[in-house]
């Protein structure tokens, strides 16, 4: 056990505490002139402590939105859209088999196929890397063994023949619209929700760092201005070159940090909800019209089942509704020409959508595979191509204006850590400096 | 105030200018230079998948323009365009000597240029236990198509696969059942480089005896993966989304060659231009390092002067980087950069 040692009945540690502040606080003008550059130096200490530490974790929670959690999001829409696509392009495969004249468009879907599922493969691994909750890899083996499943009823439904493929690709596309695509909507919205709490995060961060900076930086300037006016009055001088530049540093770096605070935080927020909020929500969007037009092969595929026109006419519905493509397509980032257009392309899809279902109810069946397959203008392969790329135009443009603000954004604050290490390590450096000379007047 | 502290207070406006400045934008992918109107071309089935992508491509583009594609042979495509009814022909083969002075008269009095734009590599498929990395000679290829080789451990498998462990499996050959260019291009090639050995000559139909005969590319891969034992050729497009071993072919310097696109494209630029256009003479017998033999080319033919503005824009874009790229994602391989230049400035003159 340690020893305390005592003086006139007090532990040594606290006499010694009390005769510090004694000399310190003495009327005396040296012990004045010691507790203000104390408290100077020490307000000094304490904004560069806050200023490069916060600075240093807004930086690293914007590079966490930017590397973490916007890809996340981004991954988890892109895994609903290449599941959907994915079976999409079965059910063409399916559609084309055996015919020569589609074998073009067969050896295509099949081509897209493995790209798609390839695309949902790296999607699945990356949301597992880097997925922080046990919930979250929970649902990403959960859509590993469904995948599983599923590629087994494709595997099925390719190899079994005409008059098994039909059922074979009944369980297929059940399997993902029943177990599939939910799980992948579960993990969109965990991701989606980690963007928001990332952004909330950062934001507190942030709001912190401007409060302390203003708070201490305004305290040290006014202990700075107050020394000096303390020190002219005191020993008739007229001013200290020193403390006028550890003020004038102290400006320096306060006003920026502040308006660098500010200016990320409102670029940061407008990225989100000018490019990629309406991004992701066109994401979503584009997923259903690629799944809307699968129900058109669907459909012949079942031999004319109503379930799939109807499903189509629901999505479809969707899609042209005031929270659909009209609202998802459009902003303040997109021409309402363009807008227009995507809402255009997709109507002429629907318009083949009917043409197909007329032509198989008709009992032309080969007319309607030939109009959906067919990439002539009008036909439904061609339509739903013209539509998806004035989608794409829209999607790209807001992916790369978000990535781009993020990268300028962290670009913006590289090297803040540091700034405030030097110019306040100055200022602290100029404060005894300043009143050097004054002390070696009581020697 | 000292020079050094005006210095300091300046970091944070300097840092601030540095920060301001934007990444510099992406590259703007290469706009495609639209043209108006309807134009219709017929031929090569060897090229359709290629022009059905341009074709979407381009009019996704460009939505005044409209262009049109029949997959009906390269002789029918040739017929036709000489006939007047289609703008361009996709064909196979140059035209011959008959066809030229009557596509001349097409073309009012003029000539037709031949444009080298999609190069698709013929790959030999294989279903065997146990072989990876297969290698065949030529006359090898010859005796197994012509049925004097029987078994997969034949010694002169085995001579092209030193060390190589194959299985007694019986050999069962796959070819085209319908006339095909793929066909002709492949009995060219054992013509020139197996004469001892195939001595059937070239054509569009098969002329061996034996083997399974599947009409269409997708049913020969179908054979293929079925068939224990199997071997036959395909577009390399076909092999490869259906994910089967292809051989390495023993080329004229006398190496085994993987099929990779930039092999055939070393194929096709070792070739040299005939007849006065863009025609490519391919010596199967000349040798170059680390070329791909086996390789089809299409053309598409138009008329040196008068072709309307959408085909000269069409072929513009389809012998450009994102038209060869576009065909690169369907299983062809893309024109060597040398020919491209020429192709593209072919166009460009039109």
């Amino acid at each position: 056990m340690a020893r305390v040692h005592y003086r006139d009945g007090v532990p040594a540690v606290i006499e010694a505490t009390r005769e510090l502040t004694r000399r310190v606080v003495r009327p005396e003008t040296p012990a004045r002139l010691r507790l203000w550059v104390a408290v100077t130096v020490l307000t000094a200490a304490a904004l560069l402590a806050t200023t490069s530490l916060l600075m240093a974790r807004v930086q690293d929670q914007v590079r966490i939105i930017g590397d973490q959690a916007a890809p996340q999001a981004a991954t988890a829409a892109d895994l609903y859209f290449a599941l959907s696509d994915m079976d999409a392009q079965v059910a063409r495969m399916v559609l084309t088999a055996g015919s020569d004249e589609l074998a073009g468009s067969q050896i295509d879907a099949l081509g897209t196929y493995q790209q798609r599922s390839r695309q949902v493969d790296a999607d699945l691994q990356q949301s597992l890397t880097t997925s922080s909750g046990a919930a979250d890899r929970a649902i990403v083996l959960e859509l590993l063994d469904q995948l599983a499943v599923y590629r087994e009823r494709v595997w099925q439904t390719l190899t079994a023949g005409e008059s098994a493929a039909a059922g074979y690709y009944t369980q297929a596309t059940n399997v993902l619209h029943l177990d599939l695509l939910p799980a992948a909507e579960r993990l969109r919205t965990t991701s989606e929700e980690r963007l928001t709490r990332a952004y909330a995060a950062k934001d507190a961060t942030a709001s912190w760092a401007t409060v302390l900076a203003v708070a201490l930086g305004l305290a040290l300037i006014v202990l700075l201005l107050a020394l000096q006016v303390w020190l002219a009055r005191r020993f008739r001088r007229t001013f200290s070159p020193a403390l006028l530049l550890a003020t004038i540093l102290t400006a320096a770096l306060v006003v920026p940090v502040v308006a660098l605070l500010g200016l990320q935080g409102s670029r940061l927020a407008e990225a989100r909800d000018d490019t990629l909020t309406p991004f992701l929500a066109l994401s979503r969007a584009r997923a259903v019209s690629y799944d809307a037009a699968a129900d058109t092969s669907r459909y012949l595929i079942s031999d004319n089942l109503a379930f799939y026109d109807d499903d189509f006419k629901r999505k479809a519905a969707r899609l042209t509704g005031g929270d659909g493509l009209p609202a998802v397509a459009g902003g303040p980032d997109v021409g309402p020409a363009d807008t227009d257009q995507v809402v255009a392309r997709w109507k002429a899809y629907q318009q083949d959508h009917a043409k197909i279902v007329a032509l198989a109810a008709a009992g032309r069946r080969a007319d309607a595979v030939s109009a959906l397959t067919g990439i002539r203008r009008g036909d439904a392969a061609f339509d739903f191509s013209y539509y998806d790329a004035a989608v794409d135009e829209i999607a790209t443009s807001r992916q790369t204006t978000f990535d781009r603000t993020l990268h300028d954004t962290e670009t913006l604050l590289t090297g803040w850590q540091i700034v405030p290490i030097a110019l306040l390590g100055l200022v602290v450096l100029l404060i005894p400096l300043s009143v050097r000379k004054r002390f070696e007047e009581y020697r | 105030m000292t020079h050094a502290a005006r210095a300091l207070g300046l970091v944070p406006v300097l840092l601030f200018a540095l920060a301001a400045c934007s990444s510099p934008p992406p590259e703007p992918e290469a706009a495609i230079t639209c043209a108006s109107g309807s134009v219709a071309g017929q031929g090569s089935s060897a090229q359709t998948n290629a022009v059905s992508a341009w074709i979407k491509d381009y009019q996704v583009a460009c939505e005044d323009a409209t262009v049109e594609y029949a997959s009906v042979g390269s002789g029918a495509g040739v017929a036709a365009f000489i006939a007047g009814t289609g703008d361009f022909a996709g064909t196979d083969s140059p035209l011959s000597a008959a066809d030229l002075p009557r596509a001349g008269a097409r073309c009012g009095g003029g000539q037709v240029v031949h444009l080298p734009m999609v190069v698709g590599p013929i790959a030999l498929a294989y279903n065997v236990a146990g072989a990876d990395g297969l290698r065949l000679a030529p006359d090898t290829i010859a005796r197994i198509f012509t049925g004097r080789i029987t078994a997969w451990n034949d010694p002169q498998i085995l001579r092209d696969n030193p060390g190589a462990a194959l299985p007694a499996t019986t050999i069962r050959t796959v070819h085209r059942g319908d006339n095909s260019g793929t066909t002709d291009n492949f009995a060219k090639f054992l013509s020139a480089t197996a004469p001892a050995d195939w001595t059937l000559g070239a054509g569009s139909a098969w002329k061996a005896p034996g083997g399974l005969a599947p009409k269409g590319s997708n049913r020969v891969v179908s054979t293929i993966e079925q068939t224990d034992g199997a071997i036959g050729y395909v577009e390399a497009s076909y092999a490869r989304f259906h994910n089967l071993p292809t051989a390495r072919v023993g080329n004229a310097a006398g190496e085994f060659t993987t099929l990779t696109d930039e092999a055939a494209g070393r194929k096709v630029a070792g070739a040299s231009t005939t007849g006065g256009d863009l025609q490519l003479a391919i010596d199967y017998k000349t040798a170059s390092a680390g070329a791909y033999p086996i390789v089809l080319v299409t053309y598409e033919v138009v008329c040196k002067t008068g072709a309307p503005a959408l085909v000269k824009s069409f072929l513009t874009y389809a012998a450009g980087p994102a038209g060869q790229s576009a065909a690169t994602r369907l299983g062809y391989a893309p024109l060597p950069e040398s020919l491209r230049a020429k192709v593209e400035a072919a166009v460009a003159a039109l």
